[in-house]
Parts: structure tokens; C-alpha cells; sequence
């Protein structure tokens, strides 16, 4: 529809240009687009300062061992070495950690992961510096990892903090509840890594009063500020980080064991430090996507509605805890999806393994449940003989629903009318309906794809997720908008991280002030903290806190000029640098009314409360949900087990649209890291040791890969305690995309696709 | 307290004036992330046998080519050579040339090159091979001969050479050529000498369909998990068939090919009965991964099921190999 109104708009746009996007619901484009485009935008990897050192940090070879000693001499003898640091040389806290600190900054007796940082070298060459980390001796006792999550409640603690991160058991209705049909599974999903686009990299200055600098792309950089600064023995106020352009975050961006290192190695050598991190170094170091074993048993009646559902949730959290009890909070709460289900039994359990470690990418917890109670819910579609749209269809939520924590339901949860627009989508061609020039086979463009052989199947996927920290985080923003000479100028330490901050900044300040230049000021730690640039946060926390100061600057504007015409401010309106009142008596400009006067003010914004999960998986943890719904289009070779995703129709709930062309992007990205989730991410540890840390062994999905994304629809349902009423868009479609297209496997297949990523030997029919 | 920094501020970029003015102004050696001691000596010959004479006069000196293999080591540090020798300008390796029935392809040709029509028309499956070898910046760089000289079990082409039964045209000190074998170079009967460079690659030119298929994970370009070459011989009335990827080098199933040889109507159309193609899959499948030996008490041992996929996948392609060739 919307694509031939605009072809139909094709010909007026011609002769009247449009002016440019301005405001809300716009496309207004990224402010620093170009420069990224054309590779001239910094990085943290760009960055120079006069006479820098190169860091290099010596990772553990093994995943469990004992150090018995690290000898430095050789390393510290090399010529153009300035400073080799270990565990000995951390001067403050000798630990940290996201969520629990217990995760030393150096290994000093026992290593717990193949990767964990044991010393770092500063020298005057890269090679240098790498050459003097290998030349550092540790003596390892080698130890048996433990590599299986399930053997970790049994093994020998890893940790002095026990085996065991977190255990919900979450209790809802009645337990003794059977249903007529019962459907079971098991289910293991692999390890993601996130795989940011550019690798770690930071430059280190140290200051005359004794503290340092941190030039990094850190997507969170008031924590990682206070971490350091503990680390360190500093007080805050001397250690301070600022935000280089972020190359890529789709998880926690910087693994703060490689910010440790660099700035302690500019304390200890008083020049400034650059660390670029290799793929490998990237690949072992930053936190993965949790591996999970999923068990479940749902129970339904004879017309196919959910009765009771149980489950086992066992997460692997690696050596360290990080944030693996959110994740564990999130798993937990939304095991059924959004479905309504009366009675519901999950334990969940977060433990410690020897393997590499997991953290927050986004949709953790609420991506690994997705794929299999979707595929539980096609098992009991198939027992009941039903469609599987159809299954879920009966079972969908809705507003007011109550969720197993108790939780109820209040923000909208359009999920019926997702499905329904996804159903109701036109399936694409057959490969037999176009031309055999356009066919794209499973096997790609030059592979061995064989149309004999190739069968089609349509899934769905329904996903949710919490957006803002859930159990009782306190989310809080901060943010300032200046105004003079007709420029409006934003500080928010809110990190733009792709995700569009920016731009939606410059939005807000747009519509709310009528002034259309707008510049949004780099971050850095001086500024007040806004919280992680993940879970939706800074659209809705820091879009709220921009928007109220943008506010109070319009009131401090416009409340000279309201009470000499005696009327309220409400009655003027700002457009195009112009403020004219209701009436049209007055009319003057933005520049006029100013007056040579500089415009300041600052504002929080905070959601309202939530509170920690209780003893039984029951509280009212989240402060907002949001919905999608994926119906998935593969082709698979039945004999080779290749699957090819033809199309992925989305339909989500999005609250409001701001930016149409970034939420689309912002879709889109979402979907494809759900394609690589559902087909070839995986970063294979066998005993523990990563391997093939790099491009060609962890397989991302190429431009080739990626299917036709279709949104179908974007539901505009305001979520009335957000700011704007917007949800968060970017993590809910990584939760369906790989539920959906398992889902389709199945349906092509027949095979019970209950692993993902889908090995080939999953999807091929043997006696088709 | 290092004397060097008491400017602080830092800039965004690192300029080319920035490095300039520090490499000269203090006489210290620019610093870089990417080796800078390969830069030292690299020779850039416009004939093999100056190539070859460079390598002789400089024993340590690696040769380079396309560096789609041999750069991301340097640039990872894991390879330190002493001196390069860049083999990009010998245009003489960089055509083909007919000489009674086969093709010289020179080794320097490039896998964008070998993807072209013309040259598809000559030697199907190694145009192929060529288009399936990954994305279209490393194919533009990639050569022939370093296919062959890195000789890494998933290079695309070596079953097409291994199939084709190519030889390698090697040149040596003193404009010295011999020739041998590619499947002797590929599996170390015969090695590369001191100074010796892989000069051209001779092919036979069959006229009769030719097949390449690839297994990979993504639709995308990727390394193969298994690859297929299958070259018809109508003169000698011969199927050739060389499985890669899944071995060190590729696998030859002769009996496979007499087999099947045997069964094709060679006068009239090649054609073949359905039931031979599939027998054929599951017989070249069965020779490149054979079942294991039972054990010593007798009991018949079961392959993982990751090598039971990967047998059914060769079976798969090489079936589907044969059927395009002869349909």
C-alpha cells in the first residue's frame, strides 16, 4: 500500500522539493553517516597520541589450570619493553565484574577459561609487545575442565563462590493441572558470539594529577568507569572514559578485562597506551550468548489451549558470573512466550563451567526459551493435527494477561494482530514460478543445489522481550539541552552505538524547540551517567530525559513572550526557527525571542520502580514489554541438509515510529544476527579451548544469507508510560528469527530440529 | 615518566604528516601495526626466470602472489619473511596458451579471471571452481598457483586439477622446466625444490561436459565441507572424479570411475540408467569414507554421525555431479 502511494507521489515530489526531514516520525538520517560510509569516521583503533606504547595481554592457553608461577624477567630484559604487569601490580581491588564482582583482573592462581588475561605488556612496538607477552613464562597444572553445564552442579567448585550463579524455580497455579495433550522436549542452543564488526581497541592517556584517560568505545561508560577506578585505587573523579565512535554492539561492547590492562598500563609507564585487540584476542576475550539446555513438557486441552507448561532452563555462564542472572530472570519469566498459560513450573539455573564467558547480547535469556517453546508449540500443534499458526493463534496474550511471575500484563500486547498480519502476508514464488536465472537455491549461487531435491516450509516465531533493566535496576538518565544563537546542542552521556540515539536526540530537540540544527556532544564520564546503550534503554530513558530538558528550555524561551501578550506557552507554537501564537498577533523568530541569551536545562528521567523476582519466580520485574511476530520461508536440500531462508516476514510491535528508516534498519540488523543464531553461529569449544576465533571458522551470514526481510507490520499501539510511547525494536526480532526458522525446517523436513544452530544432519530427510 | 609525552592531546587521526614528521623528526622508525620488515626486500620481476633468479639469489625469500593466504599470516605476525618475491608483474603466467590438445594455463591467473566465460567455455568445472572460491575481492586476487602451492584441503581447485589429471609445469634455475604430476606435488611425492616456481598448470581440453559442486555452510561464499570434480573423457571413454575437501588432498575413487565408465552408452548420447547414479554417489561415498574396520572381537564399529552427514553429502554431490554431466 505505502509503496504505491508513494509511486503515485512520485511525480509532485519532483516539482516541488521535499523539505527536509525534520522532527518525529521522520527519516532523518544519522548525522555522521557519511563519514562512516566513506571510512573517515575515528574509531578507537584510529586514535594516536605522541609518544604511545602498544599494549599486548598474555591469555591463557588452557581452560582449567592452576599457575604455579609467572616468570616476567625474560619479558621485562626485552629491549623497547617499558612495563609488564600482572596480578602483583593491581593496586586497588583485585577483582571485578557486571553483576557480582568475582572475576580478578588478572589470573594469579588458577586460570577458568581458555583466553582469561594473565599479564600485560606495554613496549614501543606492537610485535614487541606481543613478542614480550610470549616470552612470559607460566608454569600451568594442568586441570580437567568442566565443560558441561549439566556436570557442574556435581564437579569440584571452580570458584570460590560455588558452582551455582543463580536458581529460580518459578511456581505459578496448580501444580497437580493435566492437560489432554502433552508435547516434550529437549533443546540446546549454541554459543553467539557477537562478533562486533570492529575489534576491541583503546588508547590510554595518563594525567598530571595522577589519574587517566580511557579513549574507548565502552557502550557503558560510567560503569566501566567505576570499575577501573576501583581496580586502580582511584577515585572516580580521576579516572575518566571517553566514548569513541562504537564500532559495532550488539552485547556488552567492551570486555572490560582488556580496559583493565590498558589504562593501569598507562598509570604504571606514565605515556599513553593503545591497545588494538586481534579477531582471536576478540573472539576469547568479550562475553558470548549463553549456551542453553532447555527441557520442557507443556500440557494442553483437546481445542489446543496451554493448561500447564514445565521446564528445565540451564544456562552456561562460563568462569564468571557478568550478567548471566539477568539473563537467568528473563529466561525464566518468559519460558511460555507470550502465551497465556494458567499453571507454570520453571527451574532455572545459571552455572560456572570452564568454557568461554557469557554475558549480555542482546535478547539473552528470552532468545534461547523462544526457540524452544516454539517448537513445543509445534509439537502439539502436529498431536492435535492443528496449523500451527492456528495453535497459537488460541493461545496468544493480550493486555491484561498475567505473566508466570505474576506479572500483569499492562503495556499493549498487540500479538494476536502480529500473527494475524504475518499469516495473512502473501507467501513468496515457488522457485517453479520464476525464471531459473533468479532461482537461488539452498547451496548458494554456486553451489550444488538440486530443485528435485529441495522442499519448502513456512514457520512462525513469536517473541518478547523486557526493555530497560529488569528486578529492581534503577534506571535513570540524564540530559541537557543548550541552546544559543539559534544552535542546540545536546549532552547526554547516552552512547550512540549505532542504535540511533543520536538522531533520535536530534529529533526530539527538533519537534520539541522547532530549531533545526541540532548537535548531539560527544560522551564522556564528566557528564551524568545514562546507563547501558542496550534493552531499549536510552530511546526510552534518555529520549525521556532530552525531551523534558527540551521542554524546559521551550518554557524558558517562551515564558517572557507568553506573559507580555498574556497568554500561556501552550498557545505558541515553534516552526521553522519562527514562534507565532494560536491567533497569529504574534510572530517573531527563535533568534529574536532569544535575545543574545544563552538557554540551559538539564533533566532526569527515571521509569517507574520494579522489583526483584521472590524465592518463587513471582514479583513485578519489568518495566515494559515488547512483542514481534516472524513467519519464516525456507528452502532446505533434503539430502544435503542446506537451508536457504527465502523470505521472513515481521510484524512487531513497536509502540511508535520515530524514524521509520532507522527502525527498519534496526529490523533488520536484528533479524540477520537471528539468521546467523538459527543457521551457522556457533563458536565451537570442544574440552573447553575456542576454535577457529576468526571470520572463516565462526560463520556470519553474508548479504547472501540473508533473506528478503518484509515488515509487514508496525504496530503504533502507544505504550503510555513510555516516553513517546515507543518500545524498544532492536533485540525482539533476535528472538524470533531463529525460533521462526527452525519452525519452517521443521515444517519442510519433518525432523524434530531441536538444536540450534541447525547442523545439515538436522535437516535431512532420509527415506523422504 | 617517559620524556615523550608532554603532548597529551589526542588526535582523531593518525595523518600521513603525522608519521612523517615523527619518523624523520626524531630519526625513529615509523611506527606501524602492519610488518614493516617484509617491506625490506621485495623483488618485483617481470619474467619467471628473473623471479626465479631472485629466489635463487635469496634463498629465504618467499614468493608471493595473490597473498590471500600468505599476507594474513604476516599481518597476524605469524609469518616473518625475510624477503618477498612478488610474482604479480610476470605477465607471462598471468594468460593461457594452447599447445597440441591441453591448455597451459599460467599460474598466475586469477580466480576472477578463470571465472569468466571464455573460460568457462574451455575448462568448465575449474571456472567453476573458480566462481565458488570465496568472495569476489579474494578471487580477484587469488592465483592458480597458489591455489596449488598452499595446497589447503579446501581448495577449491585442486579436485578439478586432480580430476583433470593436470601437470605442473615447474620452472627452475637456468630456465630449467620439468614437469610433474599435480596429485605428486599435492601429495609430497615430489616437492618443490630450492628457487623452483609452479610456472603454468597443463590441462587437458576434454570437449565434454564438466562439473564442479560444493558443499558449504552458508549460501554465501565459505570454505567447502566437500567438493565434487567430475570430467567426462569421451576419447578414452573415462570418467574421472576427484572428491575434495574432506582429505588433505583430494581423493581419486578409481574403481568408482571404471565402474561407471563401463555403463555409459558412449556412442549413443552417454546415457546412463538412473539406478547407476545413485549406486555411483553411495560407491564414491563409500570409497572416500570407508566404514571402519570391525573390531578385534568382531562387532561392526558405527561412524560418528557428523562423518555419516558428510558421507551422505559426497554421496549427494557426486551423484548429482554425474547426472549434470551426462544430462
Amino acid at each position: 500500500m505505502s509503496n504505491e502511494a508513494a509511486t503515485a507521489a512520485a511525480p509532485e515530489t519532483a516539482a516541488a522539493p521535499e523539505p527536509p526531514p525534520h522532527g518525529l516520525g521522520s527519516s532523518l538520517p544519522a548525522a555522521d553517516a557519511r563519514a562512516k560510509t566513506e571510512g573517515t569516521f575515528p574509531y578507537a583503533a584510529d586514535l594516536w597520541a605522541e609518544g604511545l606504547l602498544w599494549a599486548a595481554v598474555l591469555r591463557s592457553p588452557h581452560p582449567y589450570a592452576r599457575i604455579l608461577s609467572i616468570d616476567t624477567s625474560h619479558a621485562r630484559e626485552m629491549p623497547g619493553v617499558r612495563a609488564v604487569i600482572t596480578h602483583e601490580d593491581v593496586p586497588g581491588r583485585p577483582v571485578y565484574g557486571r553483576g557480582k564482582a568475582d572475576r580478578p583482573v588478572f589470573a594469579s592462581e588458577v586460570v577458568r577459561y581458555h583466553g582469561e588475561p594473565i599479564a600485560a605488556v606495554a613496549a614501543d612496538h606492537p610485535d614487541t609487545a606481543r613478542m614480550a607477552a610470549a616470552a612470559i613464562v607460566v608454569e600451568y597444572e594442568v586441570l580437567e575442565p568442566v565443560t558441561d553445564p549439566e556436570k557442574a552442579f556435581e564437579a569440584e567448585p571452580l570458584h570460590p563462590d560455588g558452582n551455582l550463579i543463580r536458581h529460580i524455580p518459578l511456581r505459578h497455579g496448580d501444580p497437580e493441572a493435566v492437560g489432554e495433550v502433552i508435547a516434550e522436549g529437549l533443546y540446546r542452543i549454541g554459543r553467539q558470539d557477537p562478533a562486533p564488526i570492529g575489534a576491541e581497541a583503546g588508547l590510554a592517556v595518563p594525567r598530571p594529577d595522577g589519574g587517566v584517560e580511557l579513549y574507548v568505545g565502552s557502550t557503558d561508560p560510567h560503569t566501566d568507569r567505576d570499575t577501573l577506578a576501583a581496580c586502580y585505587g582511584l577515585e572516580p573523579e580521576r579516572v575518566k572514559i571517553v566514548v569513541t565512535g562504537v564500532p559495532g554492539a550488539t552485547a556488552d561492547r567492551e570486555d572490560q578485562g582488556f580496559q583493565l590492562p590498558l589504562g593501569l598500563l598507562a598509570l604504571r609507564t606514565g605515556c599513553p597506551v593503545k591497545l588494538a585487540a586481534t579477531r582471536e584476542e576478540s573472539f576469547l576475550g568479550h562475553a558470548h550468548r549463553h549456551p542453553t539446555l532447555l527441557r520442557y513438557r507443556h500440557h494442553a486441552d483437546a481445542e489446543g489451549r496451554l493448561v500447564k507448561v514445565e521446564a528445565q532452563i540451564l544456562l552456561d555462564a562460563g568462569a564468571y558470573a557478568d550478567t548471566s542472572s539477568d539473563a537467568l530472570a528473563a529466561a525464566v519469566a518468559f519460558a511460555c512466550g507470550p502465551y497465556v498459560v494458567p499453571n507454570a513450573f520453571i527451574e532455572g539455573w545459571a552455572v560456572r563451567t570452564n568454557n568461554p564467558p557469557s554475558g549480555h547480547v542482546r535478547g539473552e535469556g528470552a532468545m534461547q526459551v523462544c526457540a524452544a517453546y516454539e517448537a513445543q508449540m509445534d509439537k502439539l500443534a502436529k498431536k492435535l493435527g492443528l496449523d500451527p499458526a492456528e495453535l497459537r493463534m488460541r493461545n496468544v496474550m493480550a493486555t491484561g494477561d498475567v505473566l508466570p511471575t505474576g506479572q500483569t500484563v499492562t503495556c499493549p500486547a498487540p500479538v494476536a494482530e502480529l500473527l494475524q498480519a504475518v499469516r495473512e502476508h502473501p507467501l513468496p514464488p515457488l522457485p517453479k514460478d520464476i525464471p531459473q536465472e533468479e532461482w537461488l537455491l539452498p547451496g548458494g549461487p554456486e553451489g550444488a543445489g538440486e530443485p528435485g531435491a529441495v522442499r519448502r516450509g513456512v514457520g512462525y516465531g513469536l517473541g518478547m522481550v523486557h526493555m530497560l533493566g529488569a528486578e529492581g535496576a534503577d534506571e535513570v538518565s540524564t540530559a541537557t539541552v543548550r541552546v544559543q544563537n539559534g544552535v542546540a546542542t545536546v549532552l547526554c552521556a547516552a552512547v550512540e552505538t549505532g542504535q540511533g540515539f543520536s538522531t533520535l536526540a536530534r529529533q526530539i530537540v527538533q519537534e520539541t524547540l522547532g530549531i533545526e540544527e541540532v548537535h548531539v556532544a560527544p560522551v564522556d564520564t564528566d557528564q551524568p551517567p545514562a546507563g547501558a546503550g542496550c534493552r531499549g534503554r536510552h530511546t526510552w530513558v534518555s529520549g525521556g530525559a532530552v525531551e523534558r530538558a527540551a521542554k524546559m528550555v521551550r518554557t524558558q524561551l517562551l515564558q517572557p513572550l507568553a506573559h507580555k501578550f498574556g497568554m500561556s506557552t501552550e498557545l505558541l507554537q515553534i516552526t521553522n526557527g519562527k514562534i507565532t501564537s494560536y491567533d497569529g498577533v504574534l510572530s517573531t523568530t527563535v533568534t529574536e525571542a532569544m535575545d543574545g541569551k544563552e538557554l540551559w536545562a538539564t533533566a532526569q528521567c527515571r521509569p517507574h520502580p520494579t522489583e526483584p523476582l521472590d524465592e518463587a519466580g513471582q514479583g513485578d520485574a519489568f518495566v515494559g514489554l515488547a512483542f514481534c511476530a516472524i513467519r519464516a520461508v525456507v528452502d532446505v536440500d533434503i539430502e544435503m541438509g542446506t537451508v536457504r531462508v527465502v523470505e521472513l516476514a515481521v510484524a512487531q510491535d513497536v509502540g511508535r515510529v520515530l524514524n521509520p528508516a532507522q527502525l527498519a534498519a534496526r529490523i533488520e540488523a536484528g533479524v540477520t544476527q537471528g539468521v546467523g543464531i538459527a543457521l551457522t553461529e556457533n563458536l565451537r569449544t570442544p574440552r573447553g579451548l575456542v576454535r577457529h576465533p576468526d571470520l572463516t571458522g565462526y560463520a556470519l551470514p553474508t548479504a547472501l544469507d540473508v533473506p528478503d526481510i518484509q515488515i509487514v507490520k508496525l504496530v503504533e499501539e502507544r505504550d503510555v508510560v513510555a516516553p513517546f510511547g515507543a518500545k524498544a525494536v532492536s533485540a525482539v526480532p533476535v528472538v524470533a528469527t531463529p525460533a521462526a526458522i527452525a519452525s519452517a525446517v521443521r515444517a519442510a523436513t519433518g525432523r524434530p530440529v531441536n538444536r540450534l544452530p541447525i547442523r545439515p544432519q538436522a535437516a535431512v530427510v532420509t527415506n523422504p | 615518566m617517559c620524556q615523550s609525552c608532554h603532548v597529551r592531546t589526542v588526535s582523531t587521526y593518525r595523518t600521513a604528516a603525522q608519521v612523517d614528521q615523527r619518523g624523520s623528526g626524531k630519526g625513529q622508525p615509523v611506527l606501524t601495526t602492519h610488518a614493516p620488515q617484509a617491506g625490506q626486500g621485495v623483488t618485483l620481476p617481470t619474467t619467471l626466470d628473473e623471479a626465479v633468479a631472485a629466489l635463487t639469489a635469496m634463498p629465504a625469500a618467499v614468493p608471493v602472489a595473490g597473498g590471500t593466504d600468505f599476507m594474513t599470516a604476516v599481518n597476524s605476525g605469524q609469518l616473518r619473511p625475510a624477503a618477498l618475491v612478488g610474482l604479480g608483474r610476470i605477465s607471462e603466467i598471468r594468460g593461457w596458451q594452447y599447445q597440441d590438445g591441453h591448455a597451459l594455463l599460467g599460474a598466475g591467473l586469477t580466480h576472477a579471471r578463470m571465472g569468466r566465460p571464455d573460460f568457462a567455455a574451455l575448462i568448465p568445472a575449474l571456472a567453476a571452481a573458480a566462481r565458488a572460491a570465496g568472495p569476489p575481492h579474494i578471487r580477484n586476487a587469488g592465483t592458480l598457483g597458489g591455489n596449488i602451492a598452499s595446497a589447503a584441503p579446501t581448495g577449491d581447485a585442486l579436485p578439478v586439477l586432480a580430476a583433470l589429471e593436470a601437470t605442473l609445469i615447474i620452472a627452475g634455475p637456468g630456465g630449467a622446466r620439468r614437469e610433474i604430476p599435480v596429485s605428486h606435488l599435492l601429495a609430497g611425492v615430489e616437492m618443490l625444490r630450492a628457487g623452483e616456481l609452479i610456472g603454468y598448470v597443463r590441462v587437458p581440453l576434454l570437449h565434454a561436459p564438466q562439473v564442479f559442486l560444493k558443499a558449504t555452510g552458508r549460501t554465501g561464499p565459505g570454505r567447502a565441507v566437500a567438493s565434487v570434480a567430475l570430467v567426462l573423457d569421451p576419447a578414452r571413454r573415462q570418467v574421472r572424479c576427484a572428491v575434495g575437501a574432506i582429505a588433505p588432498m583430494p581423493l581419486r575413487p578409481l574403481d568408482a570411475e571404471h565402474w561407471v565408465a563401463q555403463l555409459i552408452d558412449w556412442d549413443k548420447g552417454r546415457v546412463i540408467v538412473p539406478e547407476a547414479v545413485n549406486a555411483f554417489g553411495e560407491y564414491v561415498a563409500a570409497a572416500c569414507i570407508p566404514d571402519p574396520a570391525p573390531a578385534e572381537d568382531g562387532t561392526v564399529q558405527q561412524l560418528p554421525p557428523a562423518v555419516l552427514h558428510l558421507r551422505r553429502t559426497v554421496a549427494a554431490l557426486a551423484r548429482r555431479a554425474l547426472g549434470r554431466a551426462l544430462s
